[in-house]
């Protein structure tokens, strides 16, 4: 089973799939911009933690989604990590030729791993429980304008249109030349052909869909009607505003007392 | 920071303003706002984009999160062909900013490694391809436009980069050394890239849109 089978929206009896879409990207937002004010991978690693009780408690994800899911991103997260043990300044701990760990490095290596993680880790419970027609509805209600709503909507409708495509092209390509084990330049040309064929039949489909919509009186009214409507509700808002606390509890915490014991 | 900021955006108007006096292909501005075939178009190629990208960018931040900017500068430019393709195809104020939006929520969520992260590349490689084009006054978009575009849209992505990775230009050389990488691989994967496949597309005779010229 690929990645993409565990990070697909899923209908849960959970209170994240029931929070309002548009709040949940708000909160999305919010935890980046916490992650990216921390210093310390202290708050980093309270808010990874308190993320990921999240997505188990309130959004009911088993704990394999996330794994599968975030295997990458931890692995990514991880090299980083090491990555700012060596290059950051700093008194040397250790050192191996050209090769050296600075203090300040296994400091803020960390800081580096849990933004990176916990960005993503947020970014995944957000499509865990959120159905993406339920976000677009909600955003233009939030007073984005419909057209561009339903441009990025539209963009993800024809993800399995695309992915088709290419299957279709790859079957119609193979039948006609040999192109399992063939050299990578013969590859890489086939791919050229891959490319431009998807990006000729997408477009041609494009112009089809454009005529469609205009023929039904696309954006020619300005109230519009759902089919599955989502209502926002005051308690909605308890996911940012206890965000926001915790997030200013540790930006505090940092200042006055984690920086200066961890010396920074 | 302040001082990579600074010359990220000198690099924007100096590339801008070569494009604008080097440029001889000119061609009329389109009427402003976008129609319903502009924005499924877009809709279209961010789709196909957001598949690919997807699929290089776990490449590129294995690259980027191991190496640092020395690793990730020679794949660097090959996210933004179709901001490109897009911004030569549509040809309107916006374009390129509009696709880098769609196109990085479109990455989001497929469940790209960098999670909401990938907006903010989406926003500054749209924000440089956007600022070259304003500065040829939207009405150049010939072979040095495509790729004085990529070149910027290519290096102004790795000020991103450097914030979420944390790659200060203070110390670490290396954002400072990959420059001249970064700007070689927009230049070629998707300046020259995206105008291939523009002038490709035209060329076939199939698009409404290059009927039209």
């Amino acid at each position: 089973m690929s990645q993409s089978n565990f990070l697909s929206f899923k209908e849960r009896n959970s209170t994240l799939n029931g929070t309002y879409p548009f709040i949940k990207l708000i909160w999305v937002f919010l935890v980046a911009i916490g992650l990216f004010i921390f210093q310390t991978p202290i708050s980093g690693g309270i808010m990874f933690l308190l993320v990921l009780t999240l997505a188990l408690g309130a959004g009911k994800i088993s704990p394999v989604e996330v794994f599968r899911s975030g295997i990458i991103v931890f692995g990514l997260g991880f090299l980083l990590m090491l990555f700012h043990f060596f290059i950051n300044p700093g008194e040397v701990v250790w050192s191996l030729g050209f090769l050296t760990i600075t203090d300040y490095g296994l400091v803020i290596g960390p800081v580096f791993f849990f933004r990176l993680s916990t960005i993503v880790l947020s970014s995944f419970v957000l499509i865990w429980t959120t159905d993406t027609r339920d976000l677009m509805t909600s955003m233009v209600k939030a007073g984005m304008p419909y057209r561009y709503a339903y441009t990025i909507f539209l963009a993800l409708r024809f993800l399995p249109l695309i992915q088709k495509e290419v299957e279709a092209v790859q079957s119609a390509h193979s039948i006609r030349g040999r192109a399992a084990g063939s050299s990578f330049a013969h590859r890489f040309k086939l791919w050229q052909r891959y490319v431009f064929t998807i990006l000729i039949n997408g477009l041609r489909k494009a112009e089809v869909t454009a005529d469609a919509l205009e023929c039904r009186g696309f954006g020619y009214s300005e109230k519009r009607t759902y089919v599955k409507d989502v209502h926002f509700k005051t308690a909605d808002l308890i996911l940012p505003v206890i965000t926001v606390l915790i997030l200013a509890g540790l930006i505090y915490m940092e200042q006055t007392s984690w920086k200066a014991l961890l010396g920074l | 920071m302040a001082v990579y900021t600074v010359f990220n955006v000198a690099v924007l108007v100096v590339l801008g303003l070569i494009a604008r006096f080097t440029d001889k292909n000119l061609v009329e501005k389109e009427a402003s706002g976008y129609t319903t075939q502009n924005l499924v178009m877009v809709a279209v190629l961010a789709a196909i984009a957001g598949v690919l990208n997807t699929g290089i960018g776990n490449l590129w931040y294995l690259a980027n999160t191991s190496l640092g900017p020395l690793g990730g500068a020679l794949i660097q430019g090959m996210f933004m062909w179709a901001y490109i393709l897009a911004a030569f195809i549509v040809r309107k104020p916006g374009v390129a900013l509009a696709f880098g939006i769609i196109e990085g929520s479109v990455e989001v969520l497929l469940g790209n490694a960098a999670g909401i992260g990938t907006l903010g590349w989406g926003i500054s490689q749209g924000l440089a391809i956007e600022a070259v084009l304003l500065i040829c006054g939207y009405s150049r978009f010939g072979l040095i436009t495509a790729i004085l575009a990529g070149v910027a849209s290519s290096q102004f992505g790795t000020l991103w980069s450097s914030v979420f990775y944390g790659w200060d230009p203070a110390y670490s050389k290396d954002v400072w050394i990959a420059v001249p990488v970064n700007m070689i691989s927009g230049a070629v994967f998707s300046g020259l890239l995206g105008y291939v496949l523009a002038e490709r597309l035209a060329k076939t005779g199939l698009l409404r849109s290059s009927r039209k010229k």
